[in-house]
């Protein structure tokens, strides 16, 4: 039967893991279970973060917050909505999309590097992440990075911990910088652009100086769904402008001029902006409550395009493009086609693609993470064993 | 005098130095192999010459099949290597010792593929910080992080010590801007982590390397990012009566949500070095000044800039100066970027480089100010002051040994005030050896013992830049 | 930086002056970034840095130059574009020069190395002997690839290569007093120099035809003789400094006769040793303070035209493409003068990059150290023809005579382009 464990301290999680190191129990670490892509073994204890909870240290003048791993991301928000201020990755919520309930925690959003639209300017979570806590696999309590911007004393174990679900050690605590929440925004409005187009108005954008802070391209299969059909009839790609409201205008007139050359443009108000980019970040065209194959595919921007119009000539897919192009989300009609996919992202200069969603059998079937180079995953393995030496820590990764 | 010990040279490999110059030079082509004696005394340290150590022999690969070759070799003979970029680093993160290879990447110095498109420059590690941006400029585009040192200094210096620099307020250090490297491994394996593909999944190797310090892996090529050059940029001086005023300053236009790209900081003494080098119309008669660098267009720094006098109105600012065009705003930058080398024209000095949260500046300038009296000394403060990262200047003569102990231990104990007023020992210069025995101010025991077995996991010989980073008791055995 | 000397070591003043050069070094690097060496070679033992460490512990040990050291130190082109460069105000200049003397006085280098040396030394400086002998070029070019083959023999090569295919007439710049035409507003002398009467006489006639039009009477003493720079720079420095005390006894002859307001100098490379007359001869009590009286009136042309406020001049549709030699910007630290004049003159002026970079002349450089300057040459040409310039201006006959080598197009001193805009005949180069 499987025990769920949710410390109230560190040094209680502390006790949980040598325990379970003593008894040969593996342990699944679990913040919300929101995002959860593994689904192997039942016969392993759940380690929870949900009962260590709150705001530790809320610090707006110098836009960091320190909070217990388990603090609900809804919690953090509220705190720092009261003064305007905003995680700069806009994490994402994937339960629409992945059929998951749970809520979602601060520590499974750094845990799973979790990063939206902006993280193509501003960085991913591991780039907001100052400093974290954690206790490893030999049942140790150890503190990594800080509550300053700028620190490289010693090695930055910080950005290991980022994104490592739950492989290397169970997250008690996270320091993470802040930024202002911008004091408005719009988004521009091309219209009509086929993939190929977009992606070249979307590299035009990007080169001028008017801090596009989100890029992405929605087909005409999936725009109808966004921003509750205020958009355009046709394909739109979409550039977002943040800031000082005489700034954003300012920039705003400079964008769409050089935009017209490719289409026609318009622009949505603030309201709809916000709507719209929270929808591009959740993936909200493919949270259609199926179990249709989802991908999460990363690649060079420029190949985004490239890729879906290799795919489309030999399976049924649908797309949409975030990160200038980068960040392909991509549903299969039918089966994942995991190789035919990866066969393609490395044709067109390497990425990775990860398979989010689908049915429990092609979940079970397919290595949902890409595969790594022979010499990283082992390297990998040699640092997993550094963190937890007993491979008590059951997770996501390969060797785990 | 030295305070902070070395690792005794291995005699195994001292005695085999015949033979393993001998075999070097088989690795490498001719001319990449420095080995005579007296050759070696001027690889012997970096920018922080307080600490000194004639390596065994300087190679100096032109590929990275040549690097992991080296790599490959002394791997097996368990030769330690020490990395060198150009060699400019303050806390001494290139300085050798005796039974070492230096692995000189000096010669790596190609540009190999700009891509607009995507917005990434893929560069040999020996390529200087600057020359990206060189290159790039006539299009439009910058290489974000500069630190004051990016003339000289190398990609793969950058990397190994995650160094930041006045802009990095507003773009991030050099974490933030990397995307990718090619690293050999120290088996003489080479692999590639992160690429024109953000965020692949798996544990975040590149994040790890980026400020490993030469203990990881010998970077020999990386893709960084490129970004669209702003319309206009602007710096713009304000002169405060006290440094408390000026830190305070800082404090609030942060705390106003306002972030400009750069907030600079020089008390009297520096502003007094920088202007005498530069003659970039500092203001003089002021005791602590910010630069502060706006940018966009006319409207958005106009509208910027006015939020921000109001804020240093309110810290009683005595002198608000605009640079009048881009050649006084090139020599602002100029006289700042260049202040710690300037100051050698009126003593010897070490530079600190503790960071500190925004509410402590105020309280930490005091305590800095206190400690270098105490022990005797002057002290000159240019810094970068949006992100806390403070660089005391600890003026010294070099030829007075006790001197010289003084200004050792004064910054010792600066960099502990910082610790203890939650900051770090060092924001951007790395740890090196300079500030290694002070990890323990820092970390715990369990802290530290993660940090060195994640190392090992790269190293277990410990045979990279082994006398670095780590305090010399309390290391798992090899 | 630390030093280590003894007081008995501080007694001779040459040391003590590099003591004080060294303990100003903080060992930053940022000289690396430009100098032409370690760009090219990537090998910290030449560049400053590397070169300064290694004179510190030649100078400190006391011991006499080896092979390695000259070695680093032969290949530094004085070019000074690390003083420039240097935030601590090292005085590289001197330091270097401090190596030289010392290695000449300890170090016996190779019989070949020693012919070639005592060779350049016995010609360059002496205008008779170097026309003599870029006549026998003439008939020796047809072994300069021979030469480049042999090991040792490349320097020959590489004179062979530079000697121009026709060597001009003498010059017209005789000794004597060129009056000025109309009112004399001034008096100066010039400095009629060695290798470049030789090379290319247009330079100093175009300079007394410009100047006199100006008004200014200009005087080209007799008895004059090579500045010392040549020697100077391959550490033959009494040779040097006798050239420096008969050239001051010169000067100062004309200064008791008639007065001088300066001493123009047309080759930026003498201009830098003659402006350094005082420092060089600082420790000879009888000729330190004339010879500090010299360096204050030693001016490049272009220094000294721009006193002048030359009128404004209607653009000429010539693009010029200046080249700053290094003794001109570092040396002498004259950077935007000589374009302003160009840019009054009615020029269109463009900046290479890595301007900062030497063309790889260096003096005699392009003859010891023909490979590293071929791909210095090649670097600037580049650089210099992708500004796509109509002709190429510089201030100094040793970088004329190097990038002509490389490239069609024309290059000129400049002030045989102010010449020609004030009233001067088009330049017979420009005439198609």
């Amino acid at each position: 039967m499987t025990i769920i464990h949710d410390p109230l301290s560190e040094e209680a999680a502390s006790r949980i893991v040598r325990a379970a190191v003593a008894a040969a129990t593996p342990l699944e670490i679990r913040g919300g279970g929101t995002r959860t892509l593994w689904s192997g073994s039942t016969n392993r204890d759940i380690l929870s973060s949900a009962a260590l909870s709150g705001i530790v240290a809320y610090n707006p003048a110098e836009m960091t917050m320190t909070a217990k791993a388990g603090t609900p991301l809804g919690d953090i928000s509220a705190a720092l909505a009261e003064r305007r201020q905003m995680l700069a990755f806009e994490p994402l919520d994937l339960r629409p999309a992945l059929g998951t309930s749970g809520i979602p925690t601060i520590g499974g959003v750094f845990a799973t590097n979790a990063s939206g639209p902006r993280r193509y300017v501003a960085g991913a979570a591991r780039d907001s992440l100052l400093g974290v806590r954690f206790v490893n696999g030999s049942g140790e309590i150890v503190k990594a990075g800080g509550r300053v911007m700028k620190n490289v004393t010693g090695l930055d174990l910080t950005k290991l911990l980022a994104g490592s679900r739950g492989a290397l050690a169970f997250l008690t605590e996270v320091t993470f910088r802040l930024l202002p929440v911008p004091e408005t925004s719009a988004t521009i409005v091309v219209s009509g652009l086929n993939d190929a187009e977009a992606a070249a108005a979307m590299a035009t954008a990007m080169s001028m100086s008017v801090e596009v802070s989100g890029a992405a391209h929605l087909p005409e299969s999936v725009c109808g769904r966004f921003a509750g059909g205020r958009l355009p009839a046709g394909a739109a790609t979409v550039l977002r402008l943040e800031g000082l409201a005489g700034s954003v205008s300012v920039r705003s007139e400079k964008l769409q001029a050089a935009m017209a050359r490719f289409g026609a443009v318009s622009s949505l108000d603030v309201e709809a902006t916000v709507q719209l980019w929270r929808e591009i970040r959740d993936v909200h065209p493919y949270a259609d409550g199926t179990a249709r194959p989802l991908w999460r595919v990363s690649v060079a921007p420029t190949a985004g395009h490239q890729l879906v119009a290799a795919l489309r000539l030999e399976a049924g897919i649908d797309a949409y493009y975030d990160w200038q192009g980068g960040l392909v989300w991509l549903r299969m009609e039918a089966d994942p086609e995991a190789d035919l996919l990866r066969r393609y992202v490395k044709a067109l200069g390497g990425g990775h693609a990860t398979l989010m969603r689908a049915s429990a059998e092609a979940m079970a079937a397919t290595p949902v993470l890409q595969p790594q180079a022979e010499a990283v995953a082992a390297l990998s393995a040699r640092i997993k064993d550094k963190f937890d030496p007993a491979g008590v820590f059951v997770g996501a990764f390969a060797g785990a | 005098m030295e305070q902070i010990g070395f690792l005794p040279p291995k005699p195994a490999v001292l005695s085999r130095r015949r033979e393993i110059v001998g075999d070097l030079k088989d690795l490498l082509p001719e001319g990449c192999l420095v080995h005579e004696p007296r050759s070696l005394v001027p690889f012997e340290t970096d920018a922080f010459v307080s600490y000194r150590r004639a390596p065994l022999a300087v190679a100096l690969p032109e590929t990275t099949a040549q690097v992991a070759a080296v790599l490959k070799y002394c791997h097996r003979y368990g030769i330690p290597v020490v990395p060198r970029g150009a060699g400019t680093s303050l806390s001494g993160g290139a300085i050798p010792q005796e039974d070492a290879v230096v692995l000189g990447l000096s010669k790596m110095t190609r540009i190999l593929e700009v891509d607009y498109a995507n917005r990434t420059a893929t560069v040999q590690a020996g390529v200087t910080n600057l020359s990206i941006s060189d290159a790039v400029s006539a299009d439009g585009y910058f290489y974000a992080p500069d630190p004051s040192s990016q003339l000289a200094c190398t990609i793969g210096g950058n990397i190994a010590m995650n160094s930041g620099g006045a802009h990095c307020l507003k773009y991030g250090v050099t974490t933030n801007n990397l995307l990718g490297v090619k690293m050999v491994l120290v088996d003489g394996t080479v692999i590639e982590l992160g690429g024109k593909a953000l965020d692949a999944p798996g544990l975040d190797l590149l994040g790890l390397v980026c400020g490993s310090e030469g203990q990881l892996g010998v970077v020999t090529e990386a893709t960084v990012r490129l970004i669209a050059k702003p319309e206009g940029a602007r710096p713009v001086l304000f002169g405060f009566d006290s440094s408390e005023e000026a830190g305070a300053c800082v404090a609030d236009i942060i705390g106003a949500g306002i972030i400009p790209v750069a907030i600079e900081f020089m008390d009297k003494p520096a502003i007094e070095i920088c202007e005498a080098f530069a003659q970039a119309g500092y203001p003089m008669d002021v005791e602590a000044l910010l630069i502060v660098e706006v940018e966009g267009s006319e409207a958005e720094m106009d509208g910027m800039l006015q939020s921000i006098v109001e804020i240093a109105g309110r810290h009683g600012v005595k002198v608000v100066k605009e640079s009048q065009s881009a050649t006084q705003a090139a020599l602002i930058w100029r006289g700042r970027k260049s202040a710690f080398g300037a100051t050698g024209r009126i003593a010897d000095y070490i530079c600190m480089d503790g960071t500190v949260p925004l509410s402590q500046l105020s309280n930490v300038l005091r305590g800095t100010a206190e400690i270098v009296a105490r022990h005797g000394l002057r002290v000159a403060n240019v810094f970068h002051a949006g992100d806390g990262n403070m660089h005391p200047l600890i003026l010294f003569n070099a030829n007075d040994p006790e001197d010289a102990a003084r200004a050792e231990a004064a910054g010792n104990d600066i960099l502990k005030l910082c610790v203890d007023a939650g900051g770090c020992l060092t924001g951007e210069h790395g740890v090196g050896i300079e500030k290694r025995e002070l990890m323990r101010h820092q970390y715990t025991d369990a802290d530290l013992a993660q940090q060195m077995a994640v190392r090992a996991a790269f190293d277990p010989q410990w045979i990279l830049n082994p006398s670095k980073v780590f305090p010399l008791e309390g290391r798992p055995a090899v | 930086m630390q030093t280590n000397f003894t007081p008995e070591q501080l007694a001779d003043p040459h040391v003590a002056t590099s003591e004080k050069i060294l303990r100003k070094c903080v060992h930053c690097g940022f000289c690396t970034a430009t100098c032409p060496t370690y760009v090219t070679l990537g090998n910290e033992l030449d560049s400053p840095r590397g070169r300064i460490y290694l004179i510190k512990d030649m100078l400190e040990n006391g011991r006499p130059a080896d092979e390695e050291v000259v070695t680093h130190i032969d290949r530094c082109l004085s070019c000074l574009a690390c003083v420039t460069t240097c935030p601590s105000g090292v005085d590289y200049m001197h330091l270097v020069d401090h190596a030289r003397m010392h290695i000449e006085n300890t170090y016996r280098r190779p019989f070949k190395d020693r012919v070639t040396r005592n060779l350049l030394a016995a010609v360059l400086p002496y205008p008779r002997r170097f026309r003599l002998a870029l006549r026998a070029a003439a008939l020796g070019r047809p072994f300069a690839g021979l030469f480049r083959r042999v090991k040792g023999l490349a320097p020959f090569a590489a004179m062979l290569d530079l000697a121009p295919r026709q060597v001009p007439k003498s010059s017209g710049s005789r000794p004597g007093t060129h009056p000025s035409v109309g009112t004399r507003r001034g008096r100066v002398a010039i400095l009629s120099g060695c290798a470049q009467p030789v090379l290319k006489p247009q330079i100093n006639e175009a300079t007394i035809r410009l100047l006199t039009r100006l008004g200014i009477e200009v005087v080209a003493p007799a008895a004059e003789v090579c500045c010392g720079a040549l020697v100077h720079h391959m550490g033959r420095e009494e040779q040097a400094l006798e050239s420096a005390r008969r050239n001051v006894d010169v000067w100062l002859r004309e200064i008791d006769n008639g007065g001088l307001d300066a001493i123009i100098v047309t080759a930026s490379g003498c201009g830098t040793t003659i402006k350094d007359y005082g420092f060089m001869l600082r420790l000879d009590p009888i000729y330190a303070e004339k010879a500090a009286r010299v360096s204050a009136l030693a001016k490049d042309v272009t220094e000294y035209l721009a006193t002048l406020d030359l009128p404004e001049q209607e653009p000429k549709r010539l693009t010029v493409a200046y080249h700053s030699a290094c003794s001109m910007q570092h040396g002498q630290k004259i950077t935007t003068l000589p374009k302003t004049l160009l840019k009054n003159a009615g020029f269109t002026v463009r900046d290479p990059a890595e301007g900062h970079l030497c063309c790889g002349s260096a003096g005699t450089y392009n003859i010891l150290q023909p490979e590293i300057s071929a791909t210095l040459k090649a670097r600037k040409v580049k650089n210099l023809e992708a500004t796509t310039p109509d002709v190429i201006a510089t201030g100094n006959i040793g970088c004329i005579t190097q990038i002509a080598t490389g490239t069609t197009v024309p290059i000129l001193h400049t002030v045989e382009l102010l010449d020609w805009a004030y009233g001067g005949e088009k330049p017979a180069m420009l005439v198609s």
